[in-house]
C-alpha cells in the first residue's frame, strides 16, 4: 500500500470517530509509523474564557506532563508562542529564531529535552475566530525527525485536529451559558481608523491630523470605541481589536 | 448577494470585472507573492480567465463593489490542478460534468471589509451553485496551511494526494463533496434560508 492510501486510510478512519478515546487509538499506531514517538492536538493557554471547549489530546511522558504542571510553563510554551508568528510548520530548531526567548522559555526546552523529547514537528493551527491551536509530533532524543514525511504529518495532522475539534464540540458543555464567547463588538471604519493609528502610538491630536478630523472627533470615535469594549485604557482597546481581528499586526508594523 | 457572471452575462458586470482583477493582483500577488502574471502592472489575469470561467461574486448591494470572488472552471476543460498540478493528484485528476474547480478565491482587501461575512456568503454559494447545477465535486489546489480553517468551516475535504512541497510552501490538490447538507449547515450557521445567489442577469442574459 503506498504512503498516501495510508494516510487516506488514517483520514476517512479519523472522519468517522465518535469519541477521543477511538482517536488516541488510531494515533497510537499512526504516529510511530510516521516515525515519531509522541503527538499532541492542542488549543492553547492563554486568554481564556474559562469554560470554552478546548482540544487537549497528547501522549507525551507522564514525567513531562507533571513538570509542566508544578513549573506552571502552560502559558510560556515557546513552541505555542512560536504558533502565533506562523501559519507554516517548523521543528524545535527553529523555535530560536522565530521569537525572543525568555529565560523561563529557554529552561523549558531545556525541561523537554531532559524528559527525553527530543525534538518536534509543530504544525500551527490557525482557524478564524478560535484561540490558537497546534499539532505537535515529537520524537525522543537521539532520533531524527523524518524529514521526507513532514507534508504527510502535516496533512494528516490537520485531519486529525479536526476530528478532536469536532467530537469536543459535540460534547454538551458544562455550563452551557458559557459555552461561547460573546460576539465582539463592531467598530465603524472611523473607530478602526483611529484605533490603528493610536496602535502605531500615535495621539489623539496626531490622528486628528492625519485623517484630517477635528481633535475633538477623533478622541470622540476612541472613546466610543473604548466604551464598545468596556476598557479604559487605549494599549487595552488596540490588544482587544487586535485579538478580535480588527486590526491586523501588519496594520501597526512601520512600512 | 452573491452574482453568477458567465461569458453571456459579463457585459452587465465589466466594472466589478476590473475591480475584481485588481483586487486579485493586490492579494495574491502584493500581499502572498505568488508568482503570476499581471496584465498592465496591476490585473492578476491568467490562462484561465477566459470565457469557460464562471465567477460567483459578492458585491454590494448597489452591484457597484467587488467584495471578494471565485472562479469556477469545468474539470473537462483547461484548469489549473489539471494543466499546471496534475501529479498532485495520486489516482488521476477528476474529471467530470459534476466537477468544477475553486482557483482565486478572495476578499477585497480594504479595512472596511469584512472577510468573514464575504467568505461566508461565497461559501453558500458554492453550495447553491453546485446544488442547482448539478456539481456534486469542486476540486482545488490549497496551501496546507489553509487545510485546518476549511475544515473547521464544515466542507467535506478530501486529499487527491500527497502534499508537496513548491518553492517555499507545500500545496496539495483536494476535493470537496457537495451534498444538501452542507448547504443546509451553512444556513443554519447564518439562521437564514434565503437564497444568496443572484440569478436575474443569467435569465436576462439567456
Amino acid at each position: 500500500m503506498s504512503r498516501f492510501s495510508e494516510v487516506a486510510q488514517f483520514v476517512s478512519a479519523a472522519n468517522r470517530i465518535t469519541d477521543l478515546d477511538e482517536l488516541r487509538t488510531l494515533l497510537d499506531g499512526f504516529v510511530r509509523s510516521l516515525g515519531f514517538d509522541y503527538y499532541a492536538l492542542v488549543h492553547h493557554a492563554g486568554m481564556v474564557h474559562a469554560h470554552e471547549k478546548r482540544v487537549h489530546l497528547h501522549d507525551f511522558p507522564e514525567d513531562w506532563e507533571s513538570i509542566i504542571r508544578e513549573r506552571n510553563y502552560f502559558c510560556d510554551d515557546p513552541v505555542h508562542v512560536a504558533c502565533q508568528t506562523s501559519f507554516v510548520p517548523f521543528t524545535w530548531e527553529d523555535v530560536p529564531n522565530m521569537i525572543a526567548l525568555s529565560p523561563k522559555q529557554r529552561e523549558m526546552l531545556a525541561a523537554a529535552r531532559e524528559a527525553g523529547l527530543g525534538n518536534g514537528f509543530t504544525v500551527p493551527i490557525h482557524i478564524p475566530g478560535e484561540r490558537i491551536a497546534s499539532c505537535t509530533f515529537s520524537i525522543k532524543n537521539g532520533r531524527k525527525i523524518p524529514n521526507e514525511l513532514l507534508p504527510m504529518a502535516q496533512y494528516m495532522g490537520c485531519f486529525a485536529f479536526e476530528a478532536a475539534r469536532r467530537v469536543v464540540e459535540s460534547t454538551p458543555a458544562k455550563k452551557p451559558h458559557l459555552r461561547r464567547a460573546p460576539s465582539p463588538p463592531r467598530l465603524t471604519r472611523r473607530q478602526l481608523d483611529c484605533v490603528v493609528l493610536a496602535g502605531q502610538g500615535k495621539s489623539d491630536r496626531d490622528i486628528a491630523q492625519i485623517l484630517d478630523i477635528g481633535y475633538e472627533t477623533a478622541h470622540q470615535h476612541m472613546e466610543d470605541a473604548k466604551r464598545k469594549y468596556g476598557v479604559a485604557t487605549r494599549m487595552q482597546l488596540i490588544v482587544r481589536t487586535l485579538f478580535d481581528n480588527h486590526i491586523a499586526f501588519a496594520d501597526l508594523m512601520p512600512n | 448577494m452573491v452574482d453568477v457572471v458567465t461569458a453571456h452575462n459579463r457585459h452587465l458586470y465589466r466594472d466589478v470585472i476590473e475591480q475584481m482583477h485588481g483586487d486579485r493582483k493586490k492579494i495574491f500577488v502584493d500581499q502572498l507573492k505568488w508568482d503570476i502574471p499581471v496584465v498592465d502592472g496591476k490585473y492578476e489575469m491568467d490562462q484561465f480567465d477566459t470565457d469557460a470561467a464562471i465567477y460567483l461574486m459578492a458585491l454590494d448591494p448597489a452591484r457597484k463593489r467587488h467584495m471578494g470572488s471565485v472562479r469556477l472552471l469545468n474539470s473537462t476543460g483547461p484548469h489549473l490542478l489539471g494543466d499546471v498540478f496534475p501529479y498532485l493528484c495520486e489516482n488521476g485528476v477528476p474529471r467530470g460534468d459534476d466537477v468544477w474547480e475553486i482557483t482565486r478565491l478572495c476578499t477585497a482587501p480594504y479595512r472596511d471589509v469584512e472577510p468573514r461575512p464575504v467568505r461566508g456568503r461565497i461559501a453558500t454559494a458554492l453550495c447553491e451553485f453546485g446544488l442547482l447545477y448539478g456539481i456534486n465535486t469542486y476540486t482545488c489546489v490549497a496551501h496546507i496551511q489553509w487545510l485546518s480553517a476549511l475544515l473547521a468551516v464544515g466542507w467535506e475535504c478530501e486529499m487527491l494526494g500527497e502534499p508537496r512541497q513548491v518553492g517555499n510552501e507545500v500545496i496539495g490538490a483536494m476535493s470537496i463533496t457537495i451534498t444538501a447538507a452542507t448547504l443546509q449547515m451553512f444556513r443554519d450557521r447564518k439562521k437564514s434560508r434565503i437564497p444568496v445567489l443572484q440569478l436575474d442577469h443569467i435569465a436576462e442574459a439567456a
